[in-house]
């Protein structure tokens, strides 16, 4: 496995606390990661591309699985310690980036990409609520506290509508925010746009699940490993039955109830066809993919393990493909988190808006870089990680690791902190910094959408066309 | 600050009369007081009252509220500004409701309400009181989305496939859970951790005082740490001479981070061991296991040992564990089972069967099973939906039994548990679905139905379904006649506690306290690393939850004693424990109970503003933030919150502070101030959250910060001036009385509809604040005037979506739900 070596961070962090990381019970007896797929964790007909369209969609020229992920970190990024020196395959990572040297060659730095809709415009501040909800949509956030809550529907939505049937799991939507703060959120907008970036229609946000064991069990069912995939039987045909009571139930109220009334009904019709359609093709899926690691407990305490093992179930996920699709929110944007683990005493939002002092530039910059290093083990795991055609599951994905504020000190929407990793399949220009000069950042979607086998689909929210030479 | 748009009624282009009085009486004010900004082109703000068309007059409501706020709250016109008079400005308010608006005072719109899904925090309250057992849907289900400032907004409240997918899985692991899955089981009889004792030892080895998480440990079992020695037993008392079964049910449980603690657990059955196993650290780890006996009748005692072992050593190359850090792992006695006699035809009834099944075991006789059957699911259906059950939905439900019932290795008992958990997952549950009253059919805006009313009455005060008496009331229709007496009853019953919990919680985010990173020893200007010998310095778990309690009992004080809720911010006393008055320099308060106490003459604190939970969530983790601050009264106090920045915001860096040196925070916020840019908001936030600077982001009062005395004087925006945060109280709960009236009435109004205000309930909320002036803020007042409003007591009528798809006409006439 090619794990990066972390450098050490810029100034001496506090002393960390001397205990037996987590991470070390988990690589004894829990989520190891490193071993190859097994072709019988992998649906037979991914194989065979016998899925529903002529191209088999979300499949790569040699037949594995193609899987695209968007990793949301929040408040923007330390502009200086962030972009690359140099360009195409000739530059040098800068501070932030460090932990990414030795995945450098699988990577590209993805410069010029904008959200315009994520700007003021006519509705004034709020550049948090819109960095978070325009990031994956490319579509204005209606400013509302939460009558008529309104934005696009997001990238991974689009795709995983339209290639999602190839895997158990359309998608996978996973989040670090395990509590939200009471009242209100950023400047007029609800709480929904910043605690969401994944949305099925432009008004149904895609709840995340922050709790690590729950995303094991639903991806590997409950329970002892021999027990699981007769739990898992067990609860299709109970869920079976009360499905068909409750579609039936649903329709039954629909037409008594207003219009606005009947779009609440239909979030949840939508949500029980989703269900549905899983256990129908159940079967076909064959039995519960069997990973090499045990449920993991709860939300740990420590961020920097709870971001682990989010990544980890990701990468469980993407290797047994439960899923070709995932959203990961690091954190919403404007969280005021402490990292105290790194010395970072201020909240996260309190030094983005530094006012040019150097001492809070620079420990935006270290933040930045604490999140860079979790980001790159997963890459790491990613890439140690065996898929079916003897390339790596990295090499066969397309990860997307950005934030929807450039600047978190002056709230820019432009040129945004872009890392896209991973060789799509080997159709993706790695190992460069490439600088679109000002394209919306839905353009690099839409470039993701169809590599997927996405078709008929013209744009996604703002996207003007697609990405020359990705 | 309500929100305006979504929900606004379509009137017509033009309404004369409302156009005549304007250009009779209105316009004139408008000249005499607004043009200087807003007319003659002047156009601040983009208004210029001259550009107005007729029809704007009557079909912008969103311009014409803004203009009632500014108004009604002296910003404008601006200090120093000519003002209208008393009896101007109530002309032009009610033109603004009664023409502008077109509110008609005698039947008022209520508004729309969606159908509401339960948040987590219901749902979990209304499995408890549906099915008597607790469900951790905190912890199941992930958070949900706010918006208005609650987590209760029926529009926010959304479902995606994960959330369903959770509510299929409560519903089987709750049903399950509960319900006895056959009719006939061994006998059992459990002890749980709390029923063994040292009978050895000098004394009991009860939890004793410690409240803190008393709940969770007696749900977990009796805790004994590993370091401990510790020999609890309990003696079961053995009926008949049979073959029994002893299941134990232990578990170890300690910190997420490897600890070095073992111990040595042992098992005895009458003094004779069957179980004696080492045991190390394990966060989580259940042991199971049983011991078949065969006794005679009497006492037979089980022991549970627990003794400390030598320490593990370390894994090879971590460094050793911080030495100051308490040992946390310990074993917990969950439950400890005596089965039996074990032979078969010493089988009975499960202990709560006739709880869920009150005729005992079914017939074998399809048609009297099915019969049962029917009226276990109409009493389930009905309460769990909150409204009898349609026959046809029942009859869904008894079939649905029926097939499991009959279905190879059925039973009629796993039959009603899939029903069950059909009611469960049908919307009807999940979904709070309202009617109107039939007697209102054709009225305008027709009154709930008794069983609507008595869903929002329940979910405003307990977070939960309605109990026996109200859905008793509401099927007899004498739920409205007898509505104050109820809403009393609900309020001195204990469940009101989530009321207090849940909307104090959320309006003075009195919830966040808990989690919120504060940094204590930045904050008071430590160096980050503590040297031996230091006192320790911690903001801890105890101290927040002290917090929150405090303004949740100042809340629970203010509504159990009906009181004036201009005590909310200004009063004479507060609630405290010992680490709390340890936090507010406060002598003599000992012991961790939290009890009233009165504060001496001129004490900074009482009233919640001042409370703990208050300053430490609007700081940050290192220091106060008067911004937000500021922006916390301005929103949840003074109902008048900043207009939002403007874009593009100069960065201050380029902003130059006189004197050269490092600015203070005050002259900072004064650059805010200069600029006008900045200044429509800062001049409101600022002197606002400057009067707080006495205390600390821990919520220590302080006299001076970094050595130079604190300056909270300040003045507001509307011209009152105040030396400290005493004088702004006063100030709120006077002058700006009505102001702060108007805000607690627009909060409770939300979380009570579960929606944002309109424009048009700019009525119920005015007679609200004035029947509270008249009572001096009775809290009372203020409830019973939102549960008696037009909104919380009626709805629009049902335009049924179908007949809307029948009609094929987006537009409705006024006043109808769409």
């Amino acid at each position: 496995m090619n794990i990066p070596q972390l450098p050490s961070t810029p100034e001496p962090a506090r002393k960390p606390k001397l205990e037996v990381d987590r991470r070390l019970f988990l690589k004894g007896v829990g989520v190891c990661l490193g071993m190859p797929v097994l072709e019988s964790m992998l649906p037979a007909k991914a194989l065979a591309g016998t899925v529903a369209t002529d191209a088999a969609p979300a499949v790569t020229a040699t037949g594995a699985p193609l899987r695209m992920a968007f990793v949301y970190f929040p408040n923007g990024a330390n502009q200086k310690n962030w972009w690359p020196a140099g360009n195409g395959a000739d530059f040098a990572l800068g501070p932030t980036m460090q932990p990414l040297l030795g995945l450098k060659d699988k990577i590209q730095v993805v410069g010029g990409l904008d959200l315009h809709e994520a700007e003021p415009g006519n509705d004034g501040g709020g550049d948090h609520a819109r960095a978070n909800a325009t990031f994956l949509t490319g579509a204005r956030a209606r400013k509302t506290d939460g009558s008529d809550i309104h934005v696009g529907i997001s990238v991974d939505q689009v795709a995983a509508k339209h290639v999602g049937q190839a895997t158990r799991f359309q998608s996978l939507e996973l989040s670090c925010d395990s509590v939200h703060k009471a009242g209100h959120c950023d400047t007029g907008y609800s709480c929904a746009y910043q605690y969401n970036i994944s949305w099925q229609s432009p008004t149904t946000p895609m709840t995340p699940e922050p709790n690590p064991r729950f995303v094991f069990e639903r991806l590997f069912g409950s329970g002892p490993p021999e027990q699981r995939q007769r739990n898992y039987e067990m609860r299709m045909r109970t869920q079976k039955s009360l499905l068909d009571f409750v579609l039936d139930d649903a329709r039954s109220i629909q037409d008594q109830v207003s219009q606005r009334d009947q779009e609440k009904l239909d979030e949840y019709l939508t949500s029980v066809r989703d269900i549905e359609r899983r256990l129908e093709h159940a079967e076909s899926f064959g039995p519960l993919p069997k990973p090499d690691a045990t449920t993991p407990p709860g939300i740990p305490p420590a961020y920097g393990q709870h971001m682990d093992l989010m990544y980890d179930l990701l990468a469980l996920a993407f290797q047994t493909d439960s899923t070709r699709i995932g959203t990961l929110l690091l954190a919403g944007d404007g969280t005021n988190r402490a990292f105290p683990e790194i010395g970072i005493a201020e909240g996260h939002h309190y030094c983005s808006h530094h006012h040019g002092n150097q001492d809070l530039i620079d420990k935006v910059g270290r933040i930045d870089l604490f999140y860079m290093q979790h980001f790159a083990r997963f890459l790491g795991k990613l890439d140690g990680m065996k898929d079916i055609d003897g390339k790596s599951v990295l090499e066969n994905s397309m990860i997307v690791y950005g934030c929807g504020n450039s600047d978190g000190n002056r709230h820019t929407h432009t040129n945004l902190p872009v890392v896209l990793a991973g060789q799509g399949g080997g159709t993706l220009t790695t190992g460069r910094s490439v600088h679109y000069g000002s394209l919306p950042m839905t353009n690099l979607y839409l470039t993701m959408a169809q590599r997927m086998g996405v078709t008929g689909v013209p744009r996604i929210g703002d996207s003007t066309g697609l990405l020359a030479a990705l | 600050m309500l929100f305006l748009g979504l929900g606004s009624l379509a009137r017509a282009a033009t309404q004369p009369a409302a156009v005549a009085t304007y250009h009779k009486d209105i316009s004139p004010l408008l000249e005499d007081y607004c043009y200087e900004c807003h007319g003659d082109g002047m156009a601040k703000g983009k208004v210029a009252f001259d550009d107005l068309t007729d029809a704007d007059l009557t079909t912008r409501p969103d311009l014409w509220f803004n203009a009632l706020q500014n108004l009604r709250a002296d910003i404008m016109p601006p200090l120093g500004k000519p003002r209208p008079t008393p009896d101007e400005e109530k002309a032009i308010a009610r033109w603004i409701k009664y023409s502008a608006f077109g509110i008609d005072p005698n039947d008022p719109d209520p508004g729309r309400v969606t159908i509401r899904r339960m948040n987590r925090i219901e749902y979990g309250r209304t499995v408890r009181s549906l099915l008597g057992v607790p469900y951790p849907s905190e912890a199941e289900f992930p958070p949900d989305d706010t918006g208005h400032g609650f987590d209760n907004i029926a529009d926010v409240l959304s479902i995606s496939p994960l959330l369903l997918e959770k509510y299929l899985q409560a519903a089987d692991t709750i049903i399950t859970g509960v319900v006895p899955q056959t009719s006939r089981v061994t006998p059992e009889v459990t002890a749980t951790g709390r029923d063994f004792r040292d009978y050895d030892g000098p004394q009991d080895l009860d939890d004793g005082e410690d409240n803190a998480g008393n709940a969770e440990r007696t749900a977990m079992g009796r805790p004994i740490k590993y370091a401990e020695t510790a020999t609890v037993s309990h003696d079961f008392d053995i009926a008949r001479d049979a073959n029994y079964s002893v299941d134990f049910k232990l578990a170890v449980h300690g910190p997420f981070n490897f600890d070095i603690e073992r111990c040595r657990v042992v098992a005895s059955v009458d003094g004779v061991p069957c179980f004696d196993e080492p045991e190390g650290w394990f966060d989580d780890k259940v042991i199971q296991f049983s011991k078949d006996e065969t006794w005679k009748a009497g006492k037979h005692r089980v022991t549970i040992a627990v003794s400390p072992l030598a320490k593990a050593s370390w894994p090879v190359g971590i460094a050793g564990k911080d030495p100051r850090e308490k040992t946390t792992l310990e074993v917990r006695i969950i439950s400890v089972k005596v089965k039996g006699p074990t032979d078969p035809a010493s089988r009975i009834l499960p202990a709560d069967y006739l709880r869920f099944f009150p005729k005992g075991e079914p017939s074998r006789f399809g048609f009297l099973r099915e019969q049962y059957a029917r009226g276990i699911l109409r009493d389930f259906a009905s309460r769990a939906f909150r409204r009898p059950v349609d026959d046809r939905t029942l009859e869904r439900l008894v079939r649905l039994a029926r097939s499991v019932d009959t279905a190879p290795g059925g039973s009629f008992e796993v039959g009603i548990s899939r029903a069950m958990m059909a009611v469960l997952s049908s919307p009807r549950f999940i979904f709070r679905l309202e009617q109107t009253d039939p007697a209102d059919a054709g009225a305008r805006f027709p009154r709930l139905d008794e069983y609507s009313l008595a869903s929002r009455l329940s979910y405003l005060l307990w977070s939960t379904m309605p109990d026996a008496r109200l859905t008793e009331l509401a099927r007899k229709g004498q739920l409205r006649a007898n509505l104050h007496a109820e809403v009393q009853r609900m309020l001195d019953d204990p469940q009101s506690s989530a009321f207090v919990r849940n909307f104090t919680g959320q309006w003075l985010q009195a919830r966040d306290v808990e989690f919120i990173p504060i940094n204590a020893r930045a904050v008071l200007g430590l160096p980050a690393e503590r040297k031996p010998g230091d006192p320790r310095v911690d903001f801890d778990g105890e101290t927040r939850r002290a917090m929150r309690s405090e303004t949740e009992m100042v809340v629970s004080y203010i509504i159990k004693g009906d009181r004036s809720v201009l005590e909310l911010v200004d009063s004479n006393y507060t609630f405290l424990n010992a680490p709390l008055a340890k936090v507010y320099g406060i002598d003599g308060v000992s012991g961790k109970q939290m009890r009233f106490y009165t504060l001496p003459q001129g004490s900074f604190r009482g009233g919640v503003l001042t409370d703990g939970s208050v300053l430490t969530v609007t700081s940050n983790p290192t220091r106060t933030s008067p911004v937000k601050r500021g922006q916390f009264i301005l929103e949840n106090i003074l109902g008048t919150p900043a207009p939002p920045p403007p874009p593009n915001i100069p960065p201050l860096e380029d902003a130059k502070v006189p004197g050269g040196h490092d600015p203070t925070l005050r002259e900072m916020l004064a650059v805010h101030r200069d600029n006008q840019l900045c200044r429509s908001c800062h001049a409101r936030m600022d002197p606002l959250g400057l009067a707080f600077e006495n205390f600390n982001a821990l919520g220590n009062f302080r006299e001076k910060e970094a050595g130079v005395p604190i300056n909270a004087t300040g003045k507001l925006i509307t011209g009152e001036e105040f030396t400290d945060v005493r004088g702004l109280k006063k100030i709120i709960t006077h002058e700006r009385r009505t102001d702060y009236y108007r805000c607690i009435t627009e909060k409770l109004m939300t979380y009570a509809l579960g929606r944002g205000l309109e424009y048009y309930d700019v009525e119920a909320v005015d007679r609200i604040v004035m029947d509270m002036e008249h009572d001096g803020g009775r809290f009372s007042t203020l409830l019973l005037g939102v549960i008696d409003s037009a909104p919380f007591e009626r709805r629009r009528p049902v335009i049924k979506a179908s007949l809307m798809a029948l009609s094929g006409s987006p537009k409705m006439a006024t006043g109808n739900e769409n």
